[in-house]
């Protein structure tokens, strides 16, 4: 009897999971992403019908290709895709390696000096309320065309969103872990390394995030503004040569850039790093197998 | 051999209101602990049995009074374990135990083990604390603190916020090592069961912060709570207790 009693819930859980599973699939972030770009897609055609100088997806797919491998079109020669966007690229890592540097060690010092803290707060303020444009304008008045102007815009417009994720994120430390650490007398160094960075870390992958849009962001103007080739050069190329397409295409290139980047190598860091939680928080991650296996 | 010494020891905090009287925790408490002793420190909520153990490990300072603490005659080398396990939740239990440690080698890593084995958790050193229950990341706990080598090892309610079965689990495993190790051990609990249990000497902290009874427990180990001893044991500080307590509340004549 007692077996009977034992068996019987079980026995009902394989008949519902396959059901429970091909609804979650349908509701899940994965899907519900499929179907936001599917959506997006069907607009983007419809309004293209309807204006004449929005190019078609297919037609802007059309332009990338060749972007990428070359031809002409119209006597222009095209297939310079690498060259802009390497420099691009180049400009952009540099600027954000630099940024993020010195917005965690601002961060740092903010978050942990309360003297630091009173000094800066209000400057920090003004930089993260200043637009990118802005420091494009300033950094193409003061270095000129060149390589200059896109990278200290990107070092001037990422630094104050690293820095004020970092301030809160020190600011949030446990401070029963502090006393813990104070009792067993451990070195300073060793402190910083397995409390307070990771303990931060959830808020410095936010500050990066937030650093690498803003920082693709300005890349882009000053190079629209102050530079002779890259990804906005480029795209200012082809919208005063009034080819739509031309920088219609360029715009997707940079979405797929930060779409790949984050997807790519922002969240598996982000999972790695936090890999000692409990698994559950990033299921919606994981769904993409579920659509996979259950045939959607 | 370790020693303690407290001497006139107060510990005066400001009012917690403005205008407000300011509160004092604990009143020229003095006692002297020295070698393999392991002492409690008894006492309902509030009588400063907290603060006291702050004191001793540093964290706050006194108002007035002197505690110190050595190792034949150098400052000794202190172990601490708090009410709530306090491990890092983004470090293995064997990078918790390490973190504590002097170095970071094999030699540490062998020494983490052992006192892991000891309280029981030799397979869990891969583990976050996150995946183990409460009693378990509070052992891990007590085996870090005994794993830094302590002259002194200070314990404030460790079992405290377990539950009684977990709790009689570890007492049982704290008297084992206890008695392996033999270190010098001041253990803070408002549980006067666990005191005699546990320890050679137990100290009875009243309301206001005063020391109220001193007794040694002369029991050998391992103590059994169904012991007829270990019964007269408890009721005999529990009667003074509540002496000292109806006496307390009879209207000043």
């Amino acid at each position: 009897m007692t077996t009977a009693a034992v068996s019987s819930p079980r026995d009902t859980s394989p008949k519902r999971k396959p059901k429970s599973k091909l609804r979650r699939s349908i509701t899940s972030d994965t899907a519900a992403r499929i179907t936001f770009y599917i959506a997006v897609v069907v607009g983007w055609q419809l309004v293209a019908w309807q204006v004449e100088r929005m190019p078609a997806p297919w037609e802007t797919l059309q332009f990338i290709y060749t972007e990428l491998t070359g031809g002409t079109h119209g006597g222009v020669v095209r297939g310079q895709f690498w060259e802009h966007f390497l420099a691009t690229l180049q400009r952009f890592s540099i600027g954000l390696a630099v940024g993020f540097v010195l917005g965690v060690i601002l961060g740092l010092a903010i978050g942990s000096i309360r003297f630091v803290r009173s000094l800066l707060n209000d400057v920090l303020l003004v930089f993260l309320a200043l637009p990118a444009v802005i420091w494009a304008f300033l950094t193409v008045m003061w270095f000129g065309l060149g390589w200059q102007a896109p990278v200290y815009t990107v070092i001037l417009a990422s630094i104050p969103f690293v820095a004020v994720n970092v301030a809160q994120g020190v600011r949030s430390v446990s401070p029963e872990l502090h006393l813990m650490s104070d009792a067993f007398q451990v070195p300073r160094g060793r402190r910083l390394r397995n409390l307070m960075l990771p303990a931060i870390t959830g808020y410095l992958f936010t500050g990066l995030r937030f650093a690498v849009i803003i920082g693709w962001n300005a890349v882009l103007l000053a190079e629209w503004f102050g530079a002779s080739n890259g990804v906005g050069w480029r795209s200012r190329f082809w919208y005063d040569a009034a080819r739509y397409r031309g920088f219609l295409g360029w715009v997707i290139v940079f979405i797929v850039f930060i779409f790949v980047l984050d997807g790519f190598v922002l969240r598996p860091l982000q999972r790695h790093a936090f890999r000692w939680r409990e698994r559950g928080e990033d299921e919606s991650d994981l769904s993409l197998d579920d659509v996979v296996t259950t045939g959607i | 051999m370790a020693t303690l010494k407290v001497d006139g020891l107060t510990k005066t905090f400001p009012p917690v209101v403005k205008a407000g009287k300011p509160v004092r925790a604990i009143r020229d408490i003095s006692f002297e602990m020295s070698g393999q002793v392991f002492v409690s420190l008894v006492g309902p909520s509030g009588c400063g049995k907290s603060t006291l153990l702050n004191i001793v490990s540093g964290v706050e300072t006194p108002t007035s009074g002197t505690v110190s603490v050595t190792q034949d005659g150098k400052p000794a080398w202190l172990g601490y374990v708090f009410q709530d396990p306090r491990l890092l939740p983004w470090r293995t239990v064997m990078q918790n135990m390490l973190y504590v440690s002097d170095l970071e080698d094999d030699e540490a890593r062998e020494n983490a083990r052992r006192y892991l084995d000891m309280v029981g958790l030799a397979d869990v050193e891969d583990m976050w604390p996150g995946q183990l229950s409460g009693g378990m990341q509070q052992r891990v706990g007590i085996a870090r603190a005994f794993s830094v080598g302590p002259d002194l090892l200070l314990m404030d309610e460790p079992f405290s916020h377990l539950d009684a079965i977990t709790a009689r689990g570890l007492r049982d495993q704290l008297q084992e090592l206890w008695n392996e190790t033999k270190k010098t051990v001041l253990f803070v609990t408002h549980d006067v069961m666990e005191a005699v249990q546990l320890s050679t000497r137990v100290i009875t902290l009243a309301h206001g912060g005063v020391v109220f009874d001193d007794t040694k427990i002369g029991l050998p180990f391992p103590r059994r709570v169904s012991d007829p001893e270990f019964a007269q044991h408890q009721a005999e500080i529990l009667a003074r207790f509540e002496d000292m307590e109806a006496a307390r509340a009879a209207p000043a004549t």
